[in-house]
């Protein structure tokens, strides 16, 4: 398996030096973080390290501190979220962040409609149709095509969270950023999901927060391992099961103990 | 903060009967109720739909929409043949076109700027608008004449309504259908799931690709549109209009409207407006005179308290009342459905 580190081409995401307080709060500290394109990388770390701030600074949901962050070879430090979504970035969010009110393909008609044009259309088209067929097509690939018009609220947590991973992939992303997408889930749905992650389009870089160490370990090539807001150690998933440090923070925490 | 909206389509059938019954009312009922309840409540409705329409689907509650409905008011009675004001004496159809494109163009422009907050100070920014715009009205007297503009040239459709007020009451109910039908159909495209999208999670929306701002001032201009429409009919009714007519008693009024009806239907708008304009008109004589403390005069007292009961009782006004009754007929008491069987032991 190739490491980022001898790979040639571009990345695909450079976080350089990025810095993020909160009030008195140092939520993530000098990260520099490099991914290549096609990559697939695990972020791991007990709760509070900072994974996920570090995911809503690569989407634009607030800006750093200091440092740059460049997509796809563009600084867009200072560039807003929807700016970076149209680039060809998805993400699902820790808690779901779905459109409660709307029907399951309204909501996945809306992740397509997002990268695409026509936001304001105030009349039927024909491209609806075409949005309408990508939508169900997505329902299908993460197993919600039998609840096409339920409204999200009324479906259960395990579906929320199929949902959530619909929702950012529909948009048919390059990079694609998930969030504790198997937080919540049966065992059956986790063995689902890591399926449905190996089977990823090769072209698709993806981004994992996963407490899961089956689903993180066998999903990713490379991993970063971070703590109170710093990156502590990287490495392949052979490195990181064997590394001290990781298994005294997880060990330390009781996230793998119990396994 | 909001409770989590599902904007239900409405039902064919039922939409069918009330327009059937509503189209042969002339026939049924008098002059008197044809005029002062039935035109009355619907172009009322056309004025709480704008604030209901944004309120679920947009998630925006506004106060501005009797300021929009005021400025569509005062420029079509300025824009015509009227006693006070600048009398420009347009043909009132062209008038009519124009008095909703300033409405519209000003709550786009307005929805610009308020688009950036929410909540609150999004009700205290439309607040202040309604307020500003009373008024602006109010000083600026070579606009709305010393006490309003009398005697407003209508349009050839309206008839004369002092005679005969059923070509108004017609006209009324055709525009109240078509703005009921078209927010409806407006819902389902591209922009109106957007609009709900925004309402839901402006976070995801924004993660999506979506220009949130920019939807929430398009959504508040289509308000803008359909509040006009509401200010020019009320023109139409009261062959008038006066500052007092969109002072901040009115802005509760339609807020009240809206309220009774019921927040995330758009149907509540008109059954707020019905409720509000029988107990506008009847309450004198059904309200008892007790004391100092009830009596003919109270009518305000009567909407404060029935307004307190239904928002204790209903978030979702009569409607929700009605649509929670239904689903207890409907549905017989089941047992719970039994719980799936984990095919894995955690
Ligand atoms: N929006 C925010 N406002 C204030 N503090 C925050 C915010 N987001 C995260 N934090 C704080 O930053 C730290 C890191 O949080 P987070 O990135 O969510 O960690 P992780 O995802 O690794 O569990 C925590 O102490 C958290 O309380
Ligand atoms: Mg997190």
């Amino acid at each position: 398996m190739a490491t980022p580190a001898t790979a040639a081409e571009p990345a695909i995401l450079r976080l350089s030096g990025i810095d993020r307080r909160f009030g008195g709060v140092h939520a993530v500290r000098g990260v520099d973080l490099e991914v290549r394109p096609g990559e697939r990388r695990a972020v791991l770390g007990p709760n509070g390290a900072g994974k996920t701030t570090v995911f809503n600074l690569i989407s634009g949901e607030f800006p750093p501190s200091s440092g740059r962050v460049e997509l796809f070879g563009h600084d867009v430090t200072n560039l807003p979220a929807r700016k970076r979504a149209r680039m060809g970035l998805s993400r699902t969010f820790q808690t779901s962040r779905l459109f409660a009110g709307l029907s399951v393909e309204d909501n996945l008609f809306l992740g397509a409609l997002g990268v695409g044009a026509g936001h304001l259309r105030m009349v039927p088209s024909s491209k609806d149709g075409r949005l309408r067929e990508q939508a169900r097509a997505m329902a299908s690939q993460v197993g919600l095509d039998s609840r096409l018009d339920d409204l999200v609220m009324d479906l259960s947590h395990g579906e929320q969270r199929q949902l959530e991973v619909g929702m950012a992939l529909v948009a048919e992303p390059k990079l694609l950023m998930l969030d504790e997408p198997a937080a919540g889930l049966s065992r059956a749905e986790r063995v689902k999901l890591t399926e449905m992650l190996l089977g990823l389009d090769e072209s698709i870089t993806l981004i994992l927060i996963e407490h899961d160490m089956d689903v993180a370990l066998r999903v990713a090539q490379w991993v970063t391992m971070m703590h109170d807001g710093a990156v502590i150690v990287e490495g392949t998933p052979e490195e990181i099961r064997g590394n001290q440090t990781v298994h005294d923070l997880y060990l330390g925490s009781g996230l793998i103990s119990h396994e | 903060m909001n409770p989590i909206v599902s904007t239900k389509r409405f039902s064919w059938p039922a939409l069918i009967v009330v327009v059937a019954l509503a189209a042969i009312a002339p026939l049924l009922v008098s002059d008197f109720f044809l005029n002062s309840i039935l035109t009355k409540a619907l172009w009322l409705g056309i004025a709480a739909a704008s604030l209901i329409f944004l309120a679920a689907y947009a998630g925006m509650v506004s106060l501005g929409q009797v300021g929009i409905y005021g400025i569509a008011g005062m420029a079509y009675a300025n824009l015509v043949l009227a006693d006070g004001g600048a009398g420009a004496a347009w043909n009132p159809y062209l008038a009519l076109i124009g008095a909703l494109v300033i409405a519209t163009v000003v709550g786009l422009g307005f929805g610009w700027i308020a688009a950036r907050s929410e909540g609150i100070y999004f009700l205290m920014i439309t607040l202040a608008f309604s307020v500003l715009v009373y008024y602006f009205f109010s000083q600026v007297t070579g606009l709305s004449g010393f006490g309003g503009i009398n005697s407003v040239d209508l349009p050839g459709v309206v008839g004369s309504p002092e005679t005969d007020p059923v070509p108004r009451y017609f006209l009324t109910l055709v525009v109240a259908v078509l703005v009921f039908l078209g927010l409806g159909a407006l819902s389902r495209t591209a922009f109106g799931l957007g609009m709900q999208g925004v309402r839901d999670e402006p976070a995801r929306m924004r993660a999506l690709g979506f220009d949130v701002t920019r939807h929430r001032t398009l959504a508040f201009g289509v308000a803008a549109f359909v509040a006009g429409v509401a200010g020019v009919l009320s023109v139409f009714y009261n062959t008038r209009i006066t500052p007092g007519s969109i002072n901040l008693a009115q802005t509760i009024d339609v807020l009240i409207v809206a309220v009774i009806g019921g927040l995330y239907r758009l149907e509540g708008a008109w059954v707020g407006a019905l409720t509000y304009a029988l107990i506008d008109n009847y309450s004198r004589e059904w309200v008892p005179e007790v004391g100092n403390v009830l009596g003919p005069a109270r009518f305000n007292t009567l909407i404060g308290v029935l307004f307190l009961i239904i928002v204790l009782a209903s978030p979702g006004g009569l409607i929700g009342i009605w649509d929670s009754l239904m689903a207890k007929v409907r549905t017989p008491r089941r047992a719970p459905a039994p719980k799936p069987v984990p095919q894995t032991i955690e």
